[in-house]
C-alpha cells in the first residue's frame, strides 16, 4: 500500500503504526488491535492523518529543549467544560505517529528522545538530569552500578511499590549502608537531606531508613521545609513565585537548623496549605492563638522534599545531601497507580497534560542544580550509586 | 474497648482492615500497606469511622435483593464540579469495611454476597445469573466442565486480552467444535446469536468462530439488530421489542436470508437517531438502505436477540457467553477507562455497580432461561439443553 493510501485510512494507518510502536513500547504488545484503535481513536485528528504536517527531526529537537516549550503548556485547557490535553502534546504526538508511519523518523530517533505513555498514550520528552556538570560532579562514573532490574517495567502499565522495592533492594541496601559509614565519619546529630521528583520513591527510602536507624538505637526526627513558608497573600502580593529563600521565613530557618544540629529542640513555625497561612508574622513572631510546630532534638534529622538544598546559604548546615532519582517513565507509571487509581487525585487530563509540562521545568529548576552540590545520587533506574570524590574517599576508609 | 478505639484511629483502623480485606481480595496481598491506606483515605467518614452505623446482615441481603436499591443509584451525582461516588455504594463499602474491622460481619458472609474491586475500591453484590428456573432448563448439571483457570486472575489487579484468551483456550475450543458439529447436523443457512453481558468476551470469540468457519469453507455475515430500530421519536425510551422495531420487516428479512436471499434492510443512524425507513416500512426519500449478501452462516448482533419470540423460532442456535462480574469489572477498567477513556472513573464505577442486577434481570437471566447454550467461561463450564444434549449425542 501506498503511504498516501495509509495515512487515509484510520484502519490502515493503525495497523501500520501498531507494528511500529511494539518496538519502540514493548508493553504495546499486551494490546489486541482493536484496542490499539481504542487508544487511537481519542487522539484522531479532525482532518485525518494525511492532514500532519511532520517537522523535520531539527525542528523537533529543538522546540523539546526548550524551556518556552514547557511554560506555554496549559494545563486545564477546557472544551465545552472539560478538561483536555494541551494542543501542543496533541501535535507532537500526532507528528511522531505520522512520522513513525511515513518512515520520516527513524525508529531509533523516537526511543532516544522520547518515551511513550502507554495509559497517557502519548509520547513524553526524555528529561536529562545527567549533564555534563553532573557527571564531572562525580568524577565521570558512579561509585556502583548493579543490574537494572527496573528493565522489567518496560513491560508493565502499572508499577506497584511492592515490584519497585524489590527492583531496587540491592541499590537500596547499598545507600543505607553508605549513608551510615557517613555519619559514622562526620559524627551526630546530622541533618540528612533527601530532594527527588514526585514518585521516584523518596517516602520509602526514608520510611527504610529510618527503620534501619532505629535498629540501630539511633533517634530521628523530620523538619519540613514547607512549614517555613510566609504567608501565601503576602508572597502573591510582591510576586514572589519561587520558592526560595525569599518566600521563607529565611533567619528562623536557619536559627532552627543551627540549633537541631546542635542537640537543641526546636519550636519552628507552621505552614496551613488549605488556607495558605503561616504561624508566623513577617518579623518571625507567633501569631496569637497559632500552633508551631515542636521538634524534639535527635541523631538523624531528615528534610525531604523537591528542593531542601536548592538554597545556597544552608548548604553548609546539611551534613548529608541526597538526590534520590527514577526515570520519568517509571515514575509515571507509578503515579498513574498511586495518585489517580488508588487516590483519584486528579482529572486525568491535568493529570497528563501537568505531567507532562513540569518534569522538563523541575530538572531545570531543581534537580540538575541539586545533583551539582550533592553527596549523593541514588539512580533507581539506572541501579547506580553516584557519588561526589570526598564522599567516595569515606566510604573506601569505611 | 479495643474495637472502639480500632475505629477512632484512621491508622489502626487501615492496617486491620488491611489484613481483613487480604483474604477477601487476594490482589490485596500485592500492594504495600502504604497504598492500601491511601486508597482508603478517599473513603474517609467525614466523621471517622466510629460514626459509622451499621446494618443486620438480614437487611443488607434483603436490600441488595431488590431492585430498587439499584434504581435509586445515581450515577452522575455531583459534589461541587466532580462527579463523585453515589452516596448507598458508598455507604455500603463503609459499612463492610467496619463490619469486617469489628468482626460484625465474618469475612464468609461477606465474601458470599460481595466481591472487591480494587481498582474502584468498592463491594459490589455478586449477581445472581442462574435461577433455578435456568439451572432447569439444562436439566439441572453443566454438559461439560473444564479446570478454572480463570482462578488466577484473583491475584492479579488487571486482566490482559492475552491472558483472558489463554485461561479461556479449552473451554473457547470445545464450544467451537460443538457449534460445527451443531452446523454439520442442522445445516446451513442458519442463524446464530450470540447474548452476554458487556465485556465478557463476545467480540473474541465471535472472531475465533468466524475463523473456525472460515476454516469449514463455509460463508459468514452479520446482521446488526440496532439497525431495525425505529426513529427514537416514535420509541418513546421503550427498550428494543416489536413495537420499537419494524417488526414485520425483520422477521421477513430474516426468513428470506435463511433461505439463501440476498436482503435489503433499513439502515439506522445512531447519529441522528433515525431510520432509513418509515413507519410504514418504506425507504424514506434520499436514504440508502443496506445490502446483506446470502451466506451459510449469519450471526446476528445485538442485545436482545432472542427475546422476541416470533424472532427465537427463526434462529438456529442461541448462545448466552458469560463471565463474571468482578472478571468483566477488570477488563472494562482497561478497555473503557485506561484505553478508551470512555468514561469519567467515578461515573463509570456507579454504572458498573447499578446495571449488573438491572440487565441480569431484564436480559440474562430470561435468555438464559430460554438459549441453547451458555457458555460460562469464568466458572469453565458448557451448559446444554437436553435438545442439544440428544443433538450432539
Amino acid at each position: 500500500m501506498f503511504i498516501s493510501q495509509t495515512l487515509s485510512s484510520p484502519e490502515a494507518f493503525s495497523k501500520a503504526l501498531f507494528e511500529k510502536m511494539k518496538t519502540i513500547q514493548p508493553a504495546i504488545a499486551d494490546l489486541e488491535p482493536y484496542e490499539f484503535r481504542y487508544c487511537l481513536n481519542n487522539i484522531t485528528p479532525e482532518g485525518g492523518w494525511a492532514s500532519i504536517q511532520p517537522l523535520p527531526q531539527a525542528g523537533i529537537e529543538q522546540m523539546v529543549n526548550s524551556r518556552a516549550f514547557y511554560d506555554s503548556i496549559q494545563i486545564k485547557p477546557k472544551v465545552d467544560d472539560h478538561i483536555v490535553l494541551d494542543k501542543q502534546i496533541v501535535w507532537l504526538a500526532h507528528m511522531l505517529f505520522v512520522g513513525l508511519v511515513t518512515g520520516d523518523y527513524p525508529e531509533a530517533w523516537v526511543e532516544q528522545h522520547f518515551y511513550f505513555d502507554i495509559r497517557s498514550f502519548f509520547f513524553l520528552h526524555r528529561t536529562t538530569y545527567f549533564t555534563d556538570e553532573v557527571l564531572a560532579h562525580f568524577g565521570g562514573r558512579p561509585y556502583r552500578q548493579f543490574e537494572q532490574k527496573q528493565k522489567a517495567f518496560e513491560y508493565y502499565q502499572g508499577v506497584g511499590y511492592k515490584a519497585f522495592a524489590e527492583a531496587n533492594a540491592e541499590l537500596d541496601a547499598l545507600f543505607i549502608d553508605s549513608v551510615k559509614k557517613i555519619i559514622a565519619a562526620i559524627g551526630i546529630p546530622v541533618l540528612l537531606a533527601i530532594a527527588g521528583p514526585t514518585a521516584a520513591g523518596k517516602t520509602e527510602i526514608v520510611e527504610r531508613l529510618n527503620r534501619s536507624f532505629e535498629q540501630d538505637g539511633c533517634k530521628t526526627t523530620s523538619i519540613e521545609l514547607d512549614n517555613f513558608f510566609t504567608d501565601r497573600d503576602y508572597r502573591e502580593a510582591r510576586g514572589i513565585n519561587s520558592k526560595g529563600k525569599e518566600a521563607m521565613h529565611f533567619d528562623l530557618l536557619m536559627q532552627s537548623l543551627e540549633d537541631i544540629t546542635h542537640g537543641k529542640a526546636l519550636s519552628t513555625p507552621r505552614y496551613n496549605f488549605i488556607d495558605g497561612s503561616s504561624s508566623h508574622d513577617l518579623s518571625g513572631k507567633l501569631k496569637p492563638g497559632r500552633i508551631p510546630v515542636e521538634v524534639q532534638p535527635a541523631d538523624i534529622i531528615f528534610m525531604e522534599g523537591n528542593f531542601p538544598f536548592l538554597i545556597e546559604e544552608i548548604l553548609h548546615l546539611i551534613g548529608i545531601k541526597v538526590v534520590y532519582l527514577t526515570d520519568d517513565a517509571v515514575r509515571l507509571k507509578r503515579k498513574w497507580k498511586r495518585d489517580m487509581d488508588y487516590r483519584k487525585k486528579y482529572e486525568e487530563n491535568y493529570f497528563r497534560n501537568r505531567y507532562f509540562k513540569e518534569q522538563f521545568i523541575m530538572a531545570e529548576f531543581a534537580y540538575r542544580p541539586q545533583m551539582a552540590v550533592c553527596d549523593m545520587t541514588v539512580d533507581t533506574t539506572g541501579a547506580a550509586l553516584w557519588v561526589a570524590p570526598e564522599i567516595a574517599e569515606i566510604l573506601e576508609r569505611g | 474497648m479495643a474495637g472502639t478505639s480500632r475505629l477512632r484511629s484512621p491508622v489502626e483502623f487501615s492496617r486491620v482492615l488491611f489484613e481483613r480485606m487480604a483474604s477477601i481480595n487476594l490482589a490485596v496481598r500485592k500492594m504495600a500497606l502504604y497504598e492500601f491506606c491511601y486508597a482508603v483515605e478517599g473513603l474517609y467518614p467525614e466523621d471517622g469511622w466510629d460514626s459509622v452505623q451499621l446494618d443486620a446482615q438480614e437487611e443488607i441481603e434483603r436490600t441488595i435483593r431488590q431492585r430498587k436499591y439499584y434504581n435509586d443509584i445515581h450515577t452522575k451525582p455531583r459534589e461541587k464540579d466532580r462527579i463523585v461516588l453515589d452516596a448507598s455504594i458508598t455507604r455500603l463499602t463503609r459499612m463492610l469495611f467496619v463490619g469486617l474491622v469489628q468482626g460484625e460481619y465474618s469475612q464468609d458472609w461477606v465474601n458470599r454476597l460481595f466481591y472487591f474491586d480494587l481498582r474502584g475500591f468498592y463491594f459490589l453484590p455478586r449477581t445472581v445469573y442462574f435461577t433455578e428456573a435456568g439451572l432447569a432448563h439444562f436439566g439441572g448439571e453443566p454438559f461439560r466442565t473444564f479446570a478454572s483457570r480463570q482462578d488466577q486472575f484473583e491475584h492479579v489487579q488487571d486482566i490482559g486480552y492475552l491472558d483472558f484468551r489463554e485461561a479461556n483456550r479449552e473451554i473457547d475450543q470445545a464450544f467451537i467444535e460443538m457449534i460445527q458439529n451443531l452446523i454439520e447436523a442442522r445445516g446451513t443457512p442458519i442463524l446464530i446469536t450470540l447474548a452476554g453481558p458487556t465485556a465478557a468476551g463476545k467480540t473474541e470469540i465471535t472472531e475465533q468462530l468466524l475463523e473456525a468457519f472460515d476454516k469449514m469453507g463455509k460463508t459468514t455475515t452479520t446482521i446488526e439488530m440496532d439497525n431495525f430500530l425505529l426513529d427514537r421519536d416514535f420509541r418513546d425510551n421503550k427498550p428494543m421489542g416489536k413495537e420499537t422495531t419494524h417488526f414485520g420487516l425483520f422477521k421477513q428479512c430474516l426468513a428470506e436470508i435463511l433461505q439463501g436471499k440476498k436482503i435489503t434492510i433499513p439502515r439506522y443512524d445512531s447519529l441522528s437517531a433515525s431510520s432509513s425507513h418509515d413507519l410504514d416500512g418504506n425507504l424514506k426519500p434520499g436514504c440508502r438502505p443496506l445490502e446483506v449478501e446470502p451466506a451459510d452462516i449469519i450471526f446476528l448482533e445485538g442485545n436482545f436477540p432472542f427475546q422476541m419470540d416470533e424472532i427465537a423460532g427463526l434462529i438456529g442456535i442461541k448462545v448466552v457467553y458469560l463471565t463474571d462480574d468482578p472478571i468483566r469489572l477488570k477488563r472494562k477498567w482497561k478497555r473503557d477507562i485506561d484505553y478508551r477513556k470512555s468514561y469519567d472513573p467515578a461515573h463509570f464505577r456507579n454504572r458498573f455497580f447499578k446495571t449488573q442486577f438491572q440487565r441480569a434481570e431484564d436480559v440474562y437471566r430470561p435468555q438464559i432461561e430460554k438459549c441453547d447454550i451458555v457458555v460460562d467461561t469464568t466458572g469453565a463450564a458448557i451448559w446444554v439443553t437436553p435438545e442439544i444434549r440428544a443433538s450432539l449425542a
